[in-house]
């Protein structure tokens, strides 16, 4: 019945409501954008929306950020929205992160949702998106606002051109809403155009706005649309990735044990052998951390290796040794020895 | 004759949002840089489009008698 009014549609009816009901969306900024893009994705029954922001709300964000009551500042912008998203309709998930969008929590958060959207305010948030998006192959949702005009694209989209591909200079700066100005209809606006990408990505329906940079322009209501070249000699790879963001990843311990019988792969357990439980693999060793810097001449720096510890904080730091002694190819299995067994345990991998 | 476009942070600098120029036969380089100094857009990062395409070479880029081009720097706000 909620739905009704959409699924009567013919480019959606009840397979394109079923699709948006299994889609996760990850709004990044809970903002003048995410104020506007959360309620409509949150009516139109998106399965699973995440919303992630450490802000609070302020007084002058209300002018904008109209999702937001008078009587919430003062606290947190993603647990506000989120409450006020549930009492929308509450047959939907909705996931409250307080923190920051960081290159530590970027890869993991993008692998979990379908589809990211931009709702940030400052420029390198921006190029941290395109680049995790890149590395996890997921669409990117830009939407970007000065005064009265606002930008519209989505990027990585079936290999389409990345945000990267349009705005080459990351050491560029350029003001947001709180040194500009902004007017609260106009991010509104740009947000429901965000919005509406999410929509026809998940439905498959009309053209998505790839390839394409849109711009608004409030104030004389022009709106033109500008082809995009991809630039095929930006590419990123995980390892890319960390080097630039000079952090460690991390790889699931499903992921990492797809690897079980690569040859070119060596996992390494950085526990005291006492610690349990024992994870028997093929292409394992074993070294307390204590003593991995004087058996590095043991470890093969051709192969993979992914290191693992009982729940996966040793074994960042292992990798971090490693990276240092020339070793480039390694990640820190996420969970370490628990998640491992338990992912064993699940007969998700046969370990011989 | 040609026309440029212009946005954001660059319209700011310009005071106009664009302009007809009575010049061509020249490169897409050229253009730039004599609007470079005209405005002071030194400080600006931007992306160059033509005829509503980006064009990334511009230094091999001729302008064309009516070619319409438009100086795209990046938003920040929402």
């Amino acid at each position: 019945m909620r739905y009704n009014r959409q699924i009567i549609l013919s480019e959606v009816g009840e397979k394109g409501q079923e699709k948006l009901g299994h889609a996760k969306v990850l709004i990044i900024g809970a903002g003048g954008l995410g104020a506007a893009i959360l309620p409509y994705l949150t009516a139109a029954g998106i399965g699973e929306i995440g919303i992630i922001d450490d802000d609070s709300i302020e007084i002058t964000n209300l002018q904008r950020q109209v999702i937001y009551r008078n009587d919430a500042i003062g606290k947190s912008k993603a647990s506000e929205a989120k409450e006020m998203a549930l009492s929308l309709n509450p047959s939907i998930q909705i996931n409250a992160i307080t923190d920051t969008l960081n290159a530590k929590n970027a890869i993991s958060l993008f692998e979990y949702y379908d589809i990211m959207v931009d709702a940030t305010d400052n420029l390198h948030t921006k190029y941290l998106i395109n680049d995790a998006c890149v590395v996890t192959n997921k669409p990117f949702v830009y939407g970007s606002v000065f005064k009265f005009q606002g930008q519209v694209s989505v990027f990585n989209f079936q290999n389409g051109p990345t945000y990267r591909c349009l705005f080459p200079d990351e050491t560029s700066n350029s003001e947001n809403c709180v040194d500009a100005g902004v007017m609260g209809i106009s991010v509104g606006i740009i947000g429901m155009f965000q919005a509406s990408e999410v929509l026809k990505m998940l439905l498959g329906m009309g053209n998505v706005l790839s390839g394409k940079l849109l711009i608004y322009n409030m104030l004389t209501n022009e709106q033109q649309k500008f082809d995009l070249v991809k630039n095929n000699s930006i590419s990123l790879s995980r390892l890319d990735f960390e080097k630039k963001y000079n952090t460690v990843l991390e790889i699931s311990a499903k992921q990492a044990l797809e690897h079980i019988d690569n040859p070119d792969v060596l996992f390494l357990d950085v526990r005291n052998e006492e610690e349990l439980p024992e994870i028997s693999l093929p292409n394992s060793i074993q070294f307390p951390l204590s003593d991995l810097e004087e058996n590095l001449d043991q470890l093969d720096s051709n192969k993979m290796i992914l290191v693992y510890c009982q729940t996966g904080i040793r074994s960042k730091k292992a990798v971090e040794i490693l990276k240092k002694n020339q070793f480039l190819k390694v990640q820190s299995i996420a969970g370490g020895a628990l998640k491992l067994q338990g992912v064993i345990a699940n007969n998700a991998v046969s370990v011989l | 004759m040609l026309d440029v476009k212009y946005f954001g942070a660059v319209a700011e600098k310009t005071k106009v949002d664009g302009e007809t120029l009575a010049i061509s036969n020249l490169s897409l380089q050229e253009l730039v840089d004599e609007l470079e100094q005209k405005y002071d857009l030194s400080s600006l990062s931007y992306s160059i489009a033509v005829n509503q395409k980006m064009v990334q070479d511009t230094n091999s880029y001729m302008l064309m008698s009516n070619d319409v081009v438009a100086l795209l720097p990046p938003f920040a706000g929402g």
